[in-house]
């Protein structure tokens, strides 16, 4: 079936004897904005890439049966995924001395290794050092977007303002109002799944047709109504309607594929760079993108200490190259981006580069998971089958904790991601005891009974919490690698606990026997969420960027990835990382016309 | 082969189901009826010899057996399966594992039944079984351990075969919804 158009083919030899307007370091969520805004408004303007651009359908393979499959999925003998007793035991490099040929993050156990085993970077020539951190990183065109979560929220001035609010951490400098018709913007252009719910801490996007709920969660959000909380379908970054504008992206079948695998669309209606922003882009005839490029240096003019270009190293080759250009903008994950500014030590820059602060590296935050909460729906067991997985996912219960209230404990919040009801695997297999005609039939029962909810918390943001380079320590392409600093302190603790007390407390008053609850805070960087290595802020002693993402020492220096967030806020960050490209993109675009940057 | 990280998404489903197990009833495992070789193997196995590959067809049989639903494991191809992976495993550990692992079902057998669990009457072999899977959820003897790898594996084999998906589960998705959404409004 095809769908989509296919994709433009990508230049053997990149020109890099000329100067761009540009240049973009990295090709996910952040980047592929800054192209999209750049490009539109006629910017010439050069993408590097540290990954390849892979076959990505042939890759996902959406729609393939288990059975079709030699190894039900599994990655090919010699491929390892890191496993939580692995983070848990061990301390980074995690690769180190592993009998395996290949070692992938976690995300490689998520049901389905032979799909990703070639976006995910392979541990063993990536590594890194310090305190321990699942990192989870792909390079690819694309980078996560390929397979991320697709839950896209906004953030509201209970984030922007959480200091006002609460008194703990910075404000941002901006506020909702700054940001609002930003995120309209991308609604618009990508296309996002939701149910308005008119609340002050979880603005509404300009929703395209709505995920449905199985009968437990609609059993959930009927009662959590009383409580004054609410259920929301999973507000997806899926295109349901379709995005007409867009020839590279088909709307959304409910196949479901996204939810069997760690995620993927072969039919691009979750939102993926490429597809989404980057072939558009190179559709206006002023994008360039060089893939297999390690960028491991922002360049500096000697007379002005502005930014010239990018240092990289081809992947393949090993062979060194420059490109020129007028303004650098990275975006390269909130990890790599700090990593890189890190690496670009010069006379006029000896801390690195737009990191006369200090701050670069340091604030660095995220979402904190692992406890949840699994129920059993009586009415469901031994109920016929029903499809409760084609939909491009489950449901989210929005922040409800310090919002009017002061929680004893902790500062901030955190939401619920979950889902019920039937899905490829019976995920009850494995742990229903015993054997035989009865555990068979036990199984079947009770399959599509099943409903479960997992939190996602907001870490708070401490200058404490950092990564540098480790001086002793290189990756496979000879660049020094970062080493964390990185730990979850008291405040995440105390959510954490409170996690499983409102979670267990919501599925009681809902009817829903509560079957089990997972206490276990998992490895520090398993939410996929780092944020803040390089804070906005107003003051230049105290932060990296200004509003606009433009560094305070380097006028032609923009970071416009998650490293830039003040606070992590407890909801997921790429609808927020896009918004703020696409402003801060804007922003440049104009400045750059008048000659400014 | 075995991968037991956790998973956004895992610790959803699959975990939860896990826990979700001491509160479903264990009954009594029910003695399921030993059919006779219902497929022939295609070919000779290739990591097990002959008589390690008929026990653990039948030993995958009686974890997840025919009944008026559906076929059980043994139509579902669940040992050749098994027998391929552990062909294609790198991992000498986990070859060894299953190995020892069937020998100790023979000597369990020989202790119980005073003959190799084959020979045994449907009964005996039930016996054997039952006294593995006693101890699942706090595993002692090899046998116990064995119990849990092999129920895992079979489990793991079973639901993604096609039987398992679509005779047993009657799995609805993975299709193309032209329309609507299945499911209910958030009303």
């Amino acid at each position: 079936m095809t769908l989509v158009r296919v994709a433009p083919p990508l230049a053997q030899d990149v020109d890099l004897s000329k100067t761009y307007d540009a240049v973009i370091v990295g090709s996910g969520a952040a980047g592929g904005m800054a192209a999209h805004v750049l490009t539109t408004r006629g910017l010439k303007v050069l993408m590097l890439e540290a990954g390849k651009k892979l076959p990505i359908e042939q890759e996902l393979r959406s729609m393939q049966w288990p059975y079709d499959h030699p190894r039900r999925g599994d990655a090919p003998p010699g491929y390892h995924s890191l496993s939580f007793n692995e983070y848990t035991i061990r301390t980074p490099p995690y690769a180190k001395n592993s009998t395996f040929k290949h070692v992938m993050s976690y995300v490689g156990g998520w049901g389905g290794s032979d799909y990703v085993k070639n976006i995910l970077v392979d541990e063993k020539d990536h590594p890194y050092s310090g305190t321990k951190y699942a990192w989870v990183r792909a390079r690819a065109l694309g980078g996560k977007t390929n397979i991320w979560g697709r839950l896209a929220l906004r953030l509201s001035d209970y984030d922007f303002k959480g200091k006002t609010h609460d008194g703990y951490g910075d404000d941002w400098p901006i506020a909702y109002a700054d940001l609002e018709p930003y995120y309209d913007k991308v609604d618009l252009y990508l296309g996002i799944s939701g149910v308005k719910e008119n609340l002050p801490h979880l603005p509404d996007s300009l929703f395209q047709r709505p995920n449905k709920l199985t009968f437990g969660e609609v059993k959930l959000r009927e009662s959590l109504k009383k409580m004054g909380r609410v259920v929301t379908p999973y507000r997806a970054g899926v295109t349901t309607d379709g995005v007409k504008h867009n020839r590279y992206r088909s709307k959304c079948y409910g196949r479901g594929a996204c939810d069997r695998r760690p995620g993927g669309c072969d039919i691009h209606a979750a939102f993926d760079s490429p597809t989404g922003l980057i072939y558009p882009a190179m559709d206006t005839g002023n994008l360039t993108i060089r893939t297999n490029s390690i960028a491991h240096e922002v360049l500096v003019d000697s007379n002005t200490g502005k930014a010239r270009g990018i240092a990289f190293i081809d992947s393949a080759t090993h062979q060194s190259y420059e490109a020129k250009a007028k303004v650098v903008i990275v975006a390269a994950s909130t990890l790599e981006s700090a990593r890189l500014l890190l690496l670009s030590r010069s006379s006029q820059h000896p801390n690195g580069i737009g990191n006369s602060s200090g701050h670069v590296g340091h604030n660095f935050c995220e979402h904190v998971m692992g406890p949840g909460v699994t129920g059993l729906v009586k009415d469901l067991v031994g109920k016929p089958p029903t499809l409760d997985d084609g939909l491009p996912g489950g449901f989210y219960i929005p922040r409800f904790r310090n919002l009017k209230d002061r929680q004893p404990g902790f500062v901030r919040g955190y939401g619920f991601e979950g889902s019920g009801g039937f899905s490829i695997f019976p995920g009850n297999a494995t742990g229903t005891p015993g054997f035989g005609a009865q555990f068979k039939k036990e199984v079947r029962d009770h399959a599509g009974a099943f409903i479960g909810m997992g939190a996602f918390g907001e870490v708070l943001a401490r200058y404490e919490n950092y990564v540098d380079l480790d001086p002793d320590s290189k990756d496979a392409w000879g660049v020094p690698v970062l080493r964390f600093h990185y730990q979850f302190g008291d405040n995440e603790r105390k959510m954490c606990e409170d996690m499983v007390v409102a979670g267990r407390e919501m599925f009681e008053a809902a009817g829903i026997e509560v079957v089990g609850t997972d206490e276990k805070i998992l490895t520090e960087g398993w939410s996929i969420h780092e944020l803040g290595t390089a804070r906005m802020g107003s003051d230049p002693k105290t932060s990296v960027l200004n509003q606009f993402q433009q560094s305070h020492d380097v006028k032609n220096l923009f970071v416009v990835d998650g490293s830039s967030h003040v606070s992590a806020s407890c909801q997921n960050p790429t609808w927020t990382i896009m918004a703020l490209a696409w402003r801060s993109c804007e922003y440049l675009a104009s400045e750059f016309k008048k000659g400014n940057v | 082969m075995t991968d037991e990280s956790l998973s956004r998404r895992e610790m959803l489903e699959v975990t939860a189901a896990a826990l979700a197990a001491p509160l479903l009833r264990a009954g009594p495992a029910a003695a399921a009826p030993v059919t006779p070789a219902a497929l022939a193997l295609q070919g000779a196995p290739k990591f097990f010899t002959g008589p390690e590959f008929a026990l653990l067809e039948e030993l995958s049989d009686l974890i997840i057996p025919t009944d008026a639903h559906s076929p059980g494991a043994r139509a579902a191809g669940v040992a050749a399966y098994i027998d391929f992976r552990l062909s294609d495993s790198p991992d000498p550990e986990q070859q060894s594992t299953w190995r020892s692992g069937l020998a100790a079902v023979e000597a369990l057998s020989k202790e119980l039944n005073g003959q190799a669990f084959l020979q045994g009457s449907a009964e005996q072999r039930v016996a054997v079984l039952t006294r593995m899977a006693a101890g699942e959820h706090d595993p002692k003897t090899p046998a116990d351990h064995f119990f849990q790898t092999v129920k895992h594996w079979t489990a793991r084999a079973y639901y993604t075969s096609k039987v398992g998906i679509h005779a047993d589960q009657q799995y609805k998705g993975n299709v193309y919804q032209r329309g609507e959404y299945a499911g209910f409004d958030a009303k």
